[in-house]
């Protein structure tokens, strides 16, 4: 198939909503997992033989990636599955970050996002308290996305968590250890203000690391040209990002558990969800006991070591995987 | 890792299989890029006509109005973009277009107004001797003659809106910009020199268009005309 | 960047109102304030500007003198108000670390010296062009060598349109400098990019309030400083010559 077929403009759809916010979303919070799940391992387990039933009648679902490459991939890949399974989907031009597709199912815009669940914690409960659990995490996000009319769905088992990441002759191996190392410290403006992260490092409770100095990066590659050429001596990363091998970095283990765990799941627009009924949440559950961290790690390769594009990566791991 | 990032083999500064595969990509990326400078110029376009109409009229608002425009042309795009994203949705087009367009206006008002101010008095003196009323004479005499400033800095701000556009893929908005931080997050040249060469070539299409259409609406000043 | 081992930087309450940040005295001294910001900043543009001078008013006038480069110069302006500053900025930065010269300053000194570079260059180029053949020719026929023509003749009466071009290219260069911040560096640009990264739309606000402020500052700097240097009959002339800084 070609990936491109359900390609549209973003930009006039964008227009139209604006007016149109909250009020539906509002409405129709409430719905809970815990009914359907005694369904879903039943499909899970063949997940090619469901091509043959087709989906009911039901809205475009529009899925957008955030604007980073495995964001990118990880949407690519549930667009064309669900395209390829007969659904009316649209695969928006990637933007934002996580608050943008948040927004997103907030205001209308989107049907369908995929977080990391860590992440979506720190965005939906800033002041809560951090949790390393991924089922506590679940617990605490699937009402807070109900409120804003979402559905959150089974987490994949992929986990691409916070990396402190330092070079290879770094004598720490934990992060405790960087508390005598007197290290400059490079990080994404967000993290500065997390107390998962910058905040839970220099806080004489958890880490307590006096860094010698801080530079705020773009999260990227630039982490891993700043860390190579000594400009920082640590940053925070993510685990599945491939420079990490390439340039011979190691990732510090985050022995008091500060890091989130950040497996991805799928949120559903409940309004979208109820539409399409059982049938879109056990193919998306389907999908996502599928994606794996190796998976993850390995789509980054390609678009960021081969410098494939995205598209191509998914739909080439959804034929190996029979998924299309 | 010595080795130049530049000369690494499958990132070059440009490759030319990236451009032939994803040349769907790029195709909407130019279409998009150039419905974010029309739309910009149009609305651009229409406010400082208002405003220079204004100018004209009342000469004591020029300065206010030159001062709020420079104002607003100095404001870092970026960060303009940031700020009305909360205000109209962090991916709207009027985020997008909004700043476009104010940073057109300087150029716009102060190139309308002095193409109007240029009008000979003699010249409006015998359109009015013939009989014209203030909007007859507005549109066939004072417009025409003025139209040659009007065309310069229509093609000035064009210009600078192509440039711009591409900060916009911050906030969302697809266009050339998109190739250009699609590129740097993954460190992957090809896109970047796309994305940046096509939007100089861009401008510079829409300039010479625009001079075109200016030479073809005003054939008088043909001969007369020095350099821009 | 000193090794001194200090307390990091705090990081701005999400829901702080704009006063309160404004005028909150940590939000200006310290190694994070907005002074250090600010000398950042001013230091980077008045090093672009300055270079740009150098390396833009010799060329520009000897060419002009010349009468060379008449079509080029048109062109000049179209390719330089579309090329994206922070493309070449961002293209150079893997560059730079990698060959051992850190984040700054070659990328954005290059980025916005590009930028700099052609205001400066066409308002000088264009400001000798418009300097009347007469006066030129009165030079020459006094006997007066081409290089005291062009230093002493065309350059006095073009100074106030050559300084309009500073002017405007200074400007140009405070409100494009905050890219700077998306790039590894600081500056004023911080605040616009810790703003946006939270979140924290006073951050944003107030990143803006000081970079517009200082732009329009610099714009006034500008006149000021023309007012003390250029003669009044300098001044004169240019304003019948009429504005052009565009």
């Amino acid at each position: 198939m070609n990936p491109h077929s359900t390609r549209r403009r973003a930009g006039l759809r964008l227009l139209v909503p604006i007016l149109t916010l909250g009020l539906v979303a509002a409405a129709c919070g409430g719905d809970d997992s815990d009914a359907d799940t005694t369904e879903v391992p039943a499909e899970t387990t063949a997940p090619p033989a469901e091509t043959t039933a087709p989906p009911a009648e039901g809205p475009t679902i529009r899925v957008r990636g955030q604007d980073f490459s495995e964001a990118i991939t990880i949407a690519e890949v549930y667009g064309q599955y669900l395209d390829a399974k007969g659904y009316d989907v649209e695969i928006l031009t990637p933007a934002g970050f996580r608050t943008e597709a948040i927004d997103g199912i907030r205001n209308a815009d989107l049907d369908l996002i995929i977080d990391y669940i860590g992440g979506s914690l720190t965005a939906l409960a800033p002041d809560g308290e951090s949790l390393s659990d991924a089922d506590e995490i679940m617990a605490v996000i699937g009402p807070l996305y109900a409120e804003i009319g979402g559905t959150l769905l089974d987490y994949a088992p992929a986990i691409d968590g916070d990396a402190f990441v330092v070079r290879g002759d770094s004598e720490a191996s934990t992060i405790s250890d960087v508390a005598d190392l007197d290290y400059v410290f490079g990080a994404s403006a967000q993290c500065f203000e997390r107390p998962q992260c910058f905040l839970g490092y220099t806080d004489p409770d958890v880490y307590g690391i006096e860094f010698s100095d801080t530079v705020t990066l773009e999260f990227g590659p630039l982490l891993g040209e700043a860390l190579q050429a000594g400009e920082v001596d640590a940053v925070v990363w993510n685990d599945t990002a491939p420079q990490i091998d390439e340039f011979g970095f190691k990732v510090l283990e985050d022995d008091l558990g500060l890091h989130p765990a950040q497996n991805i799941a799928p949120i559903v627009r409940t309004e979208v969800l109820e539409a399409y009924g059982d049938q879109l949440r056990a193919d998306l559950d389907a999908l996502s006991a599928m994606i794996t961290t190796e998976d993850l790690l390995a789509w980054n390769v390609e678009t960021d070591l081969e410098f494939r594009e995205s598209a191509a990566v998914a739909t080439e791991w959804l034929e190996a995987n029979d998924l299309i | 890792m010595a080795v130049s990032l530049l000369a690494q083999a499958r990132n070059p500064i440009i490759r030319w299989e990236w451009i032939i595969e994803e040349w769907h990509q790029i195709q909407s990326a130019i279409f998009e890029h150039l419905r974010l400078t029309v739309l910009a110029m149009l609305l651009g376009l229409v406010v400082s006509a208002g405003l220079a109409a204004i100018a004209l009229r009342y000469r004591w608002t020029l300065t206010p109005i030159t001062a709020t425009t420079s104002l607003i042309y100095t404001l870092p795009s970026v960060a303009l973009f940031a700020l009305l994203a909360p205000v109209f949705g962090n991916l709207s087009l009027y985020t997008a277009v909004l700043p476009l367009a104010g940073y057109t206006l300087l150029i716009l008002v102060t190139n309308i107004v002095a193409g109007f101010q240029a009008v000979p008095p003699s010249v409006r003196d015998a359109a009015e001797g013939m009989g014209f009323g203030p909007a007859r004479r507005i549109w066939t005499v004072d417009l025409p003659l003025a139209l040659p400033f009007i065309v310069t800095g229509i093609r000035i701000a064009t210009v600078s809106t192509v440039g711009m556009v591409t900060v916009a893929a911050i906030i969302g908005q697809g266009g050339l910009g998109r190739l250009i931080f699609s590129g740097l997050r993954r460190a992957f040249w090809t896109p970047m020199t796309v994305g940046a060469s096509l939007s100089i070539i861009l401008a510079l299409l829409l300039d010479a268009l625009i001079l075109g259409v200016g030479v073809l609406l005003t054939p008088w000043a043909r001969r007369r005309r020095a350099t821009s | 960047m000193n090794g001194a081992a200090r307390p990091t930087q705090a990081a701005v309450r999400r829901d702080i109102g704009f006063f309160e940040w404004f005028f909150s005295a940590d939000t200006w001294w310290g190694n994070n304030g907005i002074l250090e910001s600010l000398r950042e900043t001013v230091v980077l543009c008045a090093a672009v500007t300055l270079v740009a001078v150098v390396l833009s008013v010799p060329v520009a006038s000897v060419l002009a003198h010349l009468r060379r480069a008449e079509l080029s110069t048109t062109w000049l302006v179209s390719i330089s108000r579309a090329v994206p500053t922070f493309a070449i900025a961002a293209l150079l930065v893997p560059w730079s670390l990698r060959s051992g010269r850190g984040f700054e300053p070659i990328p954005i000194f290059t980025a916005l010296l590009l930028l700099a570079l052609v205001p400066i260059y066409l308002n000088t180029y264009t400001a000798i062009r418009q300097v009347p053949e007469g006066a030129v020719d009165a030079a020459r026929a006094l006997g007066e060598t081409e290089l005291s023509i062009l230093t002493r003749v065309e350059l006095a009466l073009a100074a106030s349109l050559v300084f309009a071009g500073v002017r405007v290219a200074a400007i140009q260069v405070v409100a494009t400098e905050p890219i700077r911040a998306f790039l590894g560096g600081d500056g004023l640009g911080r605040y616009v990019r810790d703003g946006i990264g939270q979140s924290n739309n006073t951050l944003v606000v107030g990143g803006i309030v000081l970079i517009g402020g200082l732009a329009a500052l610099t714009g006034l700097a500008f006149v000021v400083l023309e007012r003390l240097v250029l003669p009044n009959g300098v001044r004169r002339l240019a304003r019948q010559q009429g504005k052009r800084t565009t």
